[in-house]
């Protein structure tokens, strides 16, 4: 099942009854967990890529929005504010933890194309869709290339392109303005694109 | 690129390639203007960089969508809430 596929299963984040969670009430917390843990675990685990760590983030993002709760301005959804929490969390994890083997600036910058008078400066050659269809570690290579995407990026693409959240919902949780968004996703699928470029050309013939 | 389209995008009447590439993200969403797309498309028609440069960008994008499994921890829910019990004050 894709991702958006699930995501239609599930539906959308319904908003939870603030006032039962103010009171602390332990049911409206448990309602709470139930619908957003598993959206949730799905962003920290993409972020971090380690299960244990995964869920010992989320434990802590639902101890924090229990204890900052009263903090909550309703200037976003609450399930926007919560996920920003455990972002956040993901985020310093992954900084601590130096499992980081992303990319240097400039080694990002250099997968951005090249012009000269406005003009790509090389041709682009043409993807093989066999080549594409047949590899069956696509994903796998994808992926190893989302992992490689620096952080602030790599945490765009999980939110907007696999999880689907709008630019602005990820400009809240992210604390950045909605045109960062849109230029980070944006430099970040070129970035991707480039390293896919290798895989998916058409391979040239060895001569006899 | 035929040599009328280069000197038009030369000119500035008609958007180059690094132009374009920087309107993909919006074009794939549909918040182009009505005008700003069909420069983008005639440029698409003229270009031999730019059309399979295109086409890549829209494939890395759908191969993100189609996504990898994340497989849910068990009792993920149940844990989540025995550490809420142990360390934060619920009310039954």
């Amino acid at each position: 099942m894709t991702e958006t596929a699930r995501s239609k299963i599930e539906g959308p984040s319904l908003e939870p009854d603030l006032d039962a969670l103010l009171a602390g009430d332990e049911k409206a917390f448990e309602r709470l967990v139930t619908q957003e843990s598993p959206r949730l675990f799905r962003i920290v685990f993409r972020i971090l890529g380690d299960e244990e760590e995964s869920q010992n983030i989320i434990q802590e993002t639902f101890l924090q929005a229990f204890q900052r709760i009263k903090t909550f301005r309703r200037e976003s959804k609450f399930t926007t504010w919560l996920y920003a929490i455990g972002i956040n969390l993901a985020r310093g994890s992954l900084r601590k933890s130096k499992r980081m083997t992303s990319l240097s600036d400039s080694d990002f910058d250099r997968l951005q194309p090249s012009f000269s008078k406005g003009m790509f400066v090389e041709t682009v050659a043409s993807w093989d869709p066999l080549r594409i269809a047949e590899q069956t570690n696509r994903h796998e290579i994808l992926h190893r290339a989302i992992d490689r995407l620096p952080e602030d990026y790599k945490t765009i693409v999980i939110l907007r392109d696999i999880e689907e959240h709008s630019t602005e919902e990820v400009a809240k949780m992210l604390e950045i303005s909605g045109g960062a968004v849109r230029v980070r996703l944006h430099r970040a699928r070129v970035a991707l694109r480039e390293m896919l470029n290798p895989h998916f050309q058409y391979q040239r013939q060895s001569a006899e | 690129m035929n040599v009328v389209y280069t000197i038009k995008t030369l000119l500035g009447l008609a958007p180059n390639c690094k132009k374009v590439t920087s309107f993909l993200a919006d074009y794939v969403e549909g918040t182009l203007p009505r005008k700003v797309s069909q420069q983008f498309d005639e440029h698409l028609g003229m270009c031999k960089c730019c059309g399979p440069y295109f086409d890549q960008y829209r494939t890395t994008i759908d191969l993100i969508k189609e996504g990898r499994e994340v497989k849910l921890p068990a009792e993920l829910v149940e844990h989540t809430m025995t550490f809420l019990r142990n360390n934060a004050n619920l009310s039954r």
